[in-house]
């Protein structure tokens, strides 16, 4: 009998040393990373000084936003406008996980590794690729080339404007945390490892209590300088509210091949001209609402707690009688409202959109 | 229902041969294994699925729109190199669990329920040796029956449609022989992937004198363990199901390749190949043979 015993004990001996070792490989992963010290203003200046244009990895990102979960792939089959929405949406809900390719400042790929699909964005010079493997279609954009100038004129143009002492890194991050300080406690959190690189952690703190924002930290690569990671913590959540970040990253330069998109065959082309307003500069926003339809956008309050308020005139009409945001939304005193975990947004009745990382009653408050 | 090609008068020749070597155990494993009409008729039913798939394509009048059906059904009428990669993407979450559940649940229930065990069992190290030739045995057949469908379905979209460069996930498009090694490399990532299950099948198989029951009870954890893995509220355990990898091959079909998930999908197929190893070779080797 007790021979017997004896074999029974790989069942529990061998069980247990799985579990044991599926429980350690991340605590041994996250083992404690001690760094020399640094200042915020030093993580600022290592962010700056980083000369790293090319490299490669997998980014994931999780979003625990609170959201109602939606039937994305259903309801879709309005405008144009709607996919867009519904896209962002399906983005910010769930997680994801891109694969990241940089050569340089004018090459770069990103791949959304979907459930047996893909959908890639590839930028090599002056064009622009999108592809999406599910509907197999191409897009095709051409960056005008004069876009480019101009924005480098205008760099310059906002540049010759700034106070000439600002134009040390040194001083520049002395400023933006001076910027910062009467609003956000600005700290050095404990020394990590993300994507396998031992990284310092920037926290930012909201010093007011009325946001839902609890923290915001940036994962800095301690060698390259290299943010790594964001991690947006809400008010009352142990889990991220947001967290993107890699957990692979390789900086050799990715190959060249990688940037040279050529359609499929198969696929269905199409050449958009390049979304551009009057003054020449890219717009990044589509749709048939130009600024001058509406009133534009108004702000109030300060720091982590403004809240943005877009007038009725303001708001496209396909939004307001989309059937998905009235399934986004619940009825509330005045309007509708979209309660997430870091962002509501308030519908009044009259047309108006309030939006803020503020609790309700503040939106609702502004509203009157 | 077990077995009933293999004789009961066949296995004492290779008690005799035993004591020479653990390979003549495995090499008559094996021939019994696939001498047996029931392993020959799994076969031909997963070789039928891309045949079925593509001759269903070839008569449909209608083009389907891209993204309509199945992950790249849309594309088999213009590269029939996609008819292998539909199949499996089908045959994956039930087909496939299902012959190596009935394959596996039988490897010792169904000598126990023929009364053939305990003639195997006479040596005295006997059992261990037995339990890694039957093991050797179902994780043989996961591999031929996934080449199986690899290769049905790229000789039957070879012969009802055109052949051509592929286009991957990722947009890029790579030359016909790529495509077939990829094709090959995806046949070993379903393989890996059927390779816990068939730990588990083995396990259950252990623990019974009655095959069918063994064969059931692997299709049934193999379809609950993706149930679990459908429901949002259970995501915390989703990494370790040993079904949440399955269809992750999609990772082998983007440029450039990802061989992540392969990896990550290898260590959580170890992970149940110990534990339920382990489990069945307590289990058996504790065992009363009666029968």
């Amino acid at each position: 009998m007790s021979r017997n015993s004896l074999k029974w004990i790989p069942a529990f001996v061998v069980p247990a040393f799985v579990v044991a070792a599926v429980i350690a490989a991340p605590l041994a992963a996250g083992a404690a990373v001690d760094l020399p010290d640094k200042t915020a203003e030093q993580v600022l200046l290592l962010v700056n000084d980083s000369t790293v244009s090319t490299f490669s990895g997998t980014v994931a990102q999780t979003t625990d936003l609170g959201l109602p979960s939606l039937d994305l792939g259903a309801g879709v089959t309005g405008p144009s406008s709607a996919d867009a929405l519904s896209t962002t949406l399906e983005l910010l809900s769930g997680s994801h996980e891109f694969r990241v390719y940089v050569g340089g400042d004018s090459q770069s790929r990103v791949q959304i590794k979907d459930r047996m699909a893909e959908r890639d964005v590839v930028h090599n010079g002056s064009d622009v690729w999108l592809y999406d493997s599910s509907t197999n279609a191409a897009t095709h954009l051409s960056i005008p080339p004069d876009l480019a100038a101009t924005a480098q004129a205008k760099a310059a143009e906002l540049e010759s404007q700034l106070p000439a002492d600002l134009s040390s890194p040194a001083q520049l991050a002395e400023r933006f945390l001076e910027n910062l300080d009467p609003s956000t406690t600005v700290s050095v959190g404990t020394d990590a490892r993300v994507a396998g690189r031992n990284v310092y952690q920037l926290v930012l703190t909201p010093k007011v209590t009325d946001t839902l924002v609890a923290s915001v930290s940036i994962a800095v690569d301690s060698e390259t300088g290299l943010p790594l990671q964001v991690t947006v913590e809400a008010q009352g959540q142990s889990a991220p509210a947001l967290q993107v970040g890699f957990t692979t990253i390789d900086f050799s330069t990715p190959n060249a091949d990688l940037f040279d998109f050529v359609p499929p065959a198969t696929a269905t082309v199409t050449s958009p001209a390049f979304p551009t307003t009057p003054d020449g500069s890219a717009a990044s926003h589509t749709g048939d609402h130009s600024p001058a339809a509406g009133g534009s956008p108004v702000i109030t309050g300060t720091g982590w707690s403004s809240i943005i308020e877009l007038p009725a005139s303001a708001v496209p009409a396909e939004l307001s009688d989309n059937h998905m945001l009235e399934q986004l939304t619940e009825p509330v005193a005045g309007g509708r409202a979209l309660t997430t975990s870091l962002l509501t947004v308030f519908l009044v009745g009259d047309g108006r959109v309030f939006a803020g990382a503020v609790p309700l009653a503040q939106l609702q408050a502004a509203a009157e | 229902m077990s077995s009933s090609e293999a004789l009961p008068g066949e296995r004492p020749s290779v008690v005799s041969s035993r004591h020479g070597s653990g390979w003549s155990l495995l090499a008559s494993e094996i021939s019994v294994l696939f001498r047996r009409r029931r392993t020959w008729a799994m076969l031909v039913a997963v070789a039928l699925i891309p045949i079925l798939l593509a001759v269903a394509v070839r008569l449909s009048s209608e083009a389907l729109d891209p993204g309509e059906g199945p992950p790249f059904l849309d594309r088999v009428t213009q590269n029939g190199l996609f008819v292998g990669f539909t199949a499996m993407v089908v045959a994956i979450p039930l087909f496939l669990p299902l012959t190596i559940g009935v394959v596996a649940g039988d490897t010792v229930a169904g000598e126990a329920g023929l009364g053939t065990l305990r003639y195997l069992l006479v040596a005295p190290a006997g059992r261990v040796r037995l339990l890694r030739v039957k093991y050797a045995g179902a994780a043989l057949f996961c591999l031929v029956a996934t080449l199986t469908l690899t290769v049905s379905g790229a000789i039957i979209g070879a012969a009802l449609f055109p052949i051509g460069p592929v286009t991957l996930l990722s947009g890029d498009t790579i030359s016909v022989s790529e495509s077939l090694a990829r094709s090959l490399l995806v046949a070993a990532y379903v393989t890996v992937s059927l390779l816990g299950l068939s730990m588990i099948g083995l396990f259950i198989s252990t623990l019974t004198d009655v095959p069918v029951g063994a064969m059931a009870a692997t299709i049934v954890v193999s379809v609950v363990a993706q149930i679990l893995d459908v429901i949002p509220q259970l995501s915390w355990l989703h990494p370790w199901l040993f079904s949440h990898y399955w269809l992750g091959f999609a990772d082998l079909l983007r440029q450039p390749l990802d061989l992540g998930s392969f990896g990550q999908n290898a260590i959580v197929q170890l992970g149940y190949l110990t534990v339920f190893g382990a489990l069945a070779y307590s289990r058996f080797v504790t065992k009363d043979i009666l029968s």
